[in-house]
């Protein structure tokens, strides 16, 4: 049997281990039980191995159960792996600075954290798993684990008015699921089955709904409401999780379907790409008006979500850029997170960037780590440099020199790069304000430095070169399921 | 033996590689007495490559080396070496090291020397990667590089605290403009301006890989590329690719970033802001234009269309530049300006090559190797001034003149090479340029060639202004510190008299394009615009002051920074404002409106419920009601 599949069983397993130590060895444990298929997914990608494993069949109209990976999958799984196990170490300073926030609602700090592990690695793993089944219906069943785990989550230990902010969370997302559920059934009656690779037809109706729910999800312009919300009131290690690597499975969703069926797209696709770069766009606008970090980075991640829209239109070269615009935006958006969690953590719940600037001053190693994260985000000397290669060879080759689609993804891809650079001088330069240089504990930033370093090597070989190889063979080559 | 590889990665890994001691000890053990020792592997580090880049220069036969990367998409390391690369990659690594060796003093005692070095030493391996590279993608890499060393080096002194490192008289309005600029802000700018031109880059690059499926400048069939695309593709696209050059090279309207630019260290303005970085723009453009030979495409439109916007873009950018710095009081400032009018003029010669041939790419080159010496120079002896008079803006007389001999006789000289007083170098490179521009005088008519003369008689005033106003008529400096520097005088030294080394190659023929310099340089019109340049040099040695709204027009820069401070962040801001409001609307709908909607409704229902049936009685018979009276409308 494939290793990969040894390797991700480890995380589910320890998931309800790891309640059982105390805090920091919890911490550790879940960091090595996702750093393990970390290495063992990205051999995989890198090598472009595939395999298929069967579970179950269920009989008609839901059909066999299976598990299977391929380049898309192993790139998916690599990624959520990496930023599982850092935030996992992350995890340990920042809940127990939340946690004595807390004090009044909690009695037993190790109880709370035992039940905070449990669903942190619940809520990972179910997102792992999701990447790797075979089924709609197995993959709607991990899709509501996750949700469930972070919307419990969010509802314990979040800020603000988290009760409701999570029950906001809670239905947004249903509201997505639903939909979703319902078009996979669709395609469940109209195919007799539900496994991937049995799937033929995909009717207009079942591709709309699902496209719909996704659109919530991942999110577009309108929906993307809830966002800013869940993001900014989620604890922040939730937030770093749920920004870079749960929304953007809505886009594993559509590239899935889209690999199975792809006339939906390709029939509406003038529309969907004019309404991914009004997202990216209004997002991108909406950035400069925030004042709350956190919330400033949801609106960022609206906007970069309207690239993955965008990519999705712009066959083959397009499902590559969305791949490696999950990639990036995943090791950047975490990296980001995780600083906003830093400076909350270090600076008593600071997240008004108005009291910020010049923390450069104090916390040097969290603001250059910041760098990174931004680099990512605007494609500058780090992986996303290629999705937005790919995404921008993609134009060429659908719509031809067309002026105006290119200025507008241009631009789109300008004011990532403007947004990002405006908030670190807001944040981290200019004339300090006299706070005092705090002790930072080693696991609130070398996890960053760690995606950071990562994200710049993938774009030398031999990284570059095995893993667009793969993903070329596999998206290009036709030999995906 | 070594390899041609590890010789190529050791180029490119050793500047940065020996950068690092000193950053990582600076993020654990900031301002420690021995990590102010370790700078001086960051310039071994340079060293190193400047021996690799001689030994390009000296040994290495012309072609292509290819190192494999993404061999599946046709995108891999390229490296080139033919005249352009060999030379500019030697300026680059020499410059780099002088500045380097300078920098030692210059920073001794900064705040922040883990982020100058690692951004210093990782500029000058991006620029290496810039000049060697064929393949775009890899250019882009060092491209991109460029731009975040510039960005970690302007915002340098990130505290905003320091008096010395603004640009403008802090305090000062003109209506609602801010006229002085932070470090942090200069920083932002630059980044922001240049980002506005790499994406288009960026998506030039991509759609030629669309196109043609290779990326290799040297192998790309460009004439076939511009035939297949016809003439407006032609036109988007170079343009789109120039975008990077152009905002890079900070031509109109993309100027505003490199003047605030001046934030930064004086190191860093001497080697990115004046030498190389900004170089980089039109050196990719003579690149590009020399493997394009625009010269034999003269049949299509677009081409010749793009070019003849490069020539006047590049003039018009160049008249613009002198006449600024002309007005100009702050030292930095005033070379920044320059720069600026300088490389629109290595624009526009190069753009010339579409009618006269790959001569113009020479002669713009030529004059890209002069004024990267002259000006580093320059940069560099402002830098000294700065220390010693702690004063942004021109000052010093004859006394400070004998105190500074060294920065006095190297002033002298640079000013001299650069404006083109004859018989010092830039003279024959500018003879050759006005040369070329005479020959397009059938072509494109006469303007190009009045732009170039005026240009060079402003050029030649304002540095005369500047020896003048720094060394000879200049108010008594208000603080002199001397602090007995040994390291920065030599490099300036060295610096300057590399000028002598290019005279000596232009006179002594050691280059087969020399010839064609000293050909031109004896022709009678020539000798008439040394003769003009000279004596708008005297007239400015002897006034080189005139108070005049005029020169406070030109020093303001014609107000251009109105449109970076203020028009472009009031559209963007006004957008943000509607996009928020839009936001807050979604929002209320979404998480008051409905909510509430259904709360109300729910509301009501309950109330039916309250368990009289004289309630239910009514309700059944309204219901009866309402279907009577529907069914009698519909005629049932």
């Amino acid at each position: 049997m494939n290793p990969v599949v040894y390797a991700i069983l480890i995380p589910l397993l320890v998931t309800f281990i790891a309640p059982f130590f105390r805090p920091r060895t919890a911490a550790i444990v879940s960091f090595v039980a996702f750093i393990i298929p970390f290495f063992v997914t990205l051999w995989a990608l890198l090598t472009n191995q595939s395999f298929e494993l069967p579970l179950m069949n269920l009989g008609k109209p839901i059909g066999e159960f299976y598990l299977f990976a391929d380049s898309i999958s192993n790139a998916f799984g690599a990624t959520i792996c990496l930023v599982s196990a850092m935030v996992a170490l992350y995890s340990l300073p920042y809940m127990k600075h939340r946690f004595e926030e807390m004090k009044d609602e909690i009695d037993d700090v190790t109880r709370e954290f035992r039940k905070y592990f449990l669903l942190f690695n619940l809520y990972a793993v179910s997102m792992l798993w999701l990447v790797y089944s075979g089924n709609l219906i197995l993959l709607y069943i991990f899709l509501e684990i996750s949700l469930l785990a972070s919307f419990l989550l969010i509802y314990k230990y979040g800020y603000g008015n988290r009760q409701w902010v999570a029950l906001l969370y809670f239905v947004w997302t249903h509201i997505a699921g639903v939909l979703t559920l319902i078009g996979f059934l669709m395609i469940a009656f109209e195919n007799s089955t539900l496994a991937l690779k049995s799937i033929t037809t995909v009717s207009f109706l079942a591709w709309l709904l699902i496209f719909l729910g996704m659109i919530v999800k991942l999110p577009g312009l309108g929906p993307h409401i809830w966002l800013p919300w869940a993001h900014a009131e989620a604890p922040t290690p939730v937030s770093a999780l749920l920004s870079p690597l749960t929304v953007g499975l809505a886009g594993y969703v559509l590239l899935r379907i889209y690999l199975v069926s792809p006339w939906f797209i390709n029939e509406f696709r003038n529309i969907i790409i004019a309404y991914g770069i009004l997202t990216s766009i209004y997002a991108g606008f909406s950035v400069f008006k925030q004042t709350d970090y956190k919330k400033l980075l949801a609106y960022s991640t609206v906007s970069q979500m309207g690239y993955m829209l965008i990519a999705l239109c712009l066959g083959s070269y397009g499902l590559l850029g969305v791949v490696i615009q999950y990639i990036s935006h995943a090791f950047g958006k975490s990296i980001l997170f995780m600083t906003a969690g830093g400076i909350i953590a270090l600076y008593h719940g600071l997240r008004d960037v108005n009291k910020m600037g010049g923390l450069h001053e104090y916390i040097p190693t969290i603001s250059n780590a910041a760098l990174i994260g931004f680099m990512n985000l605007s494609g500058i000397l780090a992986v996303g440099m290629f999705g937005e290669f790919f995404i921008l060879k993609g134009i060429v080759d659908v719509y031809g020199l067309d002026l105006k689609l290119i200025l507008a993804v241009v631009f789109v891809f300008i004011i990532s790069g403007w947004y990002s650079f405006y908030t670190l001088r807001k944040i981290f330069y200019g004339t300090p304000k006299g706070m005092e240089r705090p002790k930072i504990s080693r696991f609130l930033d070398t996890p960053l430095y760690v995606i950071g370093i990562i994200s710049i090597v993938f774009i030398f070989p031999p990284l570059a070169t095995l893993f667009l190889k793969s993903l070329k063979l596999c998206i290009l080559g036709g030999v995906c399921p | 033996m070594i390899d041609i590889a590890t010789l190529l990665f050791l180029l490119f890994a050793t500047p940065v590689a020996f950068s690092l001691p000193i950053a990582f000890a600076w993020v654990y053990r900031p301002g420690a007495e021995w990590a102010r020792k370790l700078p001086i592997l960051s310039v071994f580090g340079l060293f190193v490559s400047l021996c690799i880049a001689l030994y390009i220069l000296f040994y290495f036969p012309n072609g292509t080396y290819t190192y494999p990367w993404l061999p599946d998409y046709n995108i891999n390391f390229v490296f080139i070496f033919d005249y352009l690369s060999k030379y500019m990659g030697a300026l680059t690594a020499l410059i780099a090291f002088l500045i380097g060796v300078y920098g030692l003093e210059y920073m001794k005692h900064d705040y922040r020397l883990g982020w100058y070095w690692f951004f210093f030493n990782m500029f000058t391996a991006s620029m290496l990667l810039v000049v060697y590279s064929d393949n775009l993608m890899l250019l882009l890499i060092g491209w991109e590089g460029l731009g975040l060393a510039s960005w970690g080096l302007i915002g340098h002194w990130f505290r905003d605290d320091d008096e010395l490192s603004y640009v403008g008289i802090i305090g000062r309005k003109v209506g609602p403009l801010n006229m002085f600029w932070s470090p942090s802000f200069g920083g932002w700018r630059a980044i922001s301006t240049i980002r506005f031109g790499d994406m288009p880059m960026f998506f030039a690059i991509a759609a030629i890989y669309a196109l043609t499926g290779n990326l290799n400048i040297s192998e790309i069939d460009w004439a076939g590329l511009f035939h297949h695309i016809g003439a407006i593709g032609t036109v988007i696209l170079i343009i789109a690719l120039l975008m990077g050059p152009f905002t890079k090279s900070a031509q109109l309207p993309f100027s505003e970033w490199l003047m605030t630019a001046m934030t930064g260290p004086t190191t860093v303005s001497a080697l990115l802001h004046s030498a190389t970085m900004v170089a980089a723009g039109t050196y990719l453009f003579m690149r590009l234009s020399w493997y394009i030979e625009p010269w034999k495409l003269h049949h299509m439109h677009g081409v010749e269309m793009v070019y003849l916007f490069v020539l006047f873009l590049g003039l018009i950018s160049a008249l613009y530049g002198a006449s600024v710095a002309l007005g100009c009081r702050e030292r930095k400032v005033l070379l920044a300006a320059s720069t600026m009018s300088s490389l629109g003029l290595m624009f526009a010669c190069a753009a010339a090559s579409f009618w006269l041939g790959k001569i113009a790419i020479y002669v713009a080159f030529w004059y890209l190797i002069v004024h990267a010496f002259a000006k580093a120079t320059l940069f560099l002896v402002a830098g000294h001034l700065i220390h010693a008079t702690h004063d942004r803006f021109c000052c010093g007389d004859l006394e400070l003149a004998k105190k500074m001999k060294v920065a006095f006789v190297a002033t002298v000289f640079a000013t001299l090479c650069l404006s083109g007083v004859p018989p010092f170098t830039a003279y024959w490179v500018k003879s050759a340029m006005d040369g070329i521009m005479h020959h397009l005088m059938h072509e494109v008519g006469s303007a190009p060639l009045y732009l170039l003369v005026t240009v060079s008689v402003i050029y030649s005033a304002f540095l005369a202004k500047f020896l003048s106003l720094n060394f000879i008529k200049g108010d008594k400096p208000k603080h002199l510190h001397l602090h007995g520097e040994v390291l920065m005088p030599i490099a300036y030294a060295v610096m300057v008299s590399m000028l002598a080394v290019l005279l000596y190659a232009i006179l002594g023929h050691a280059e087969p394009i020399a010839g064609e310099f000293v050909e031109k340089g004896f022709e009678r019109s020539s000798l008439a615009v040394g003769l003009a340049v000279l004596i708008s040099y005297v007239i400015a040695l002897v006034v080189p002051r005139l108070e005049s709204p005029i020169g406070r027009f030109l020093g303001d820069r014609m107000y251009m920074p109105a449109l970076n401070d203020y028009i472009i962040p009031k559209i963007g801001w006004a957008i943000a404002k509607i996009v928020d409001y839009g936001n807050r609307l979604i929002d209320t709908f979404c998480h008051q409106a409905i909510p509430e909607l259904i709360a109300t409704y729910s509301l009501g229902v309950r109330a039916i419920q309250s368990g009289y049936l004289k309630r239910y009685v009514k309700i059944a018979l309204g219901f009866v009601m309402v279907a009577l009276i529907v069914a009698s409308l519909v005629r049932w």
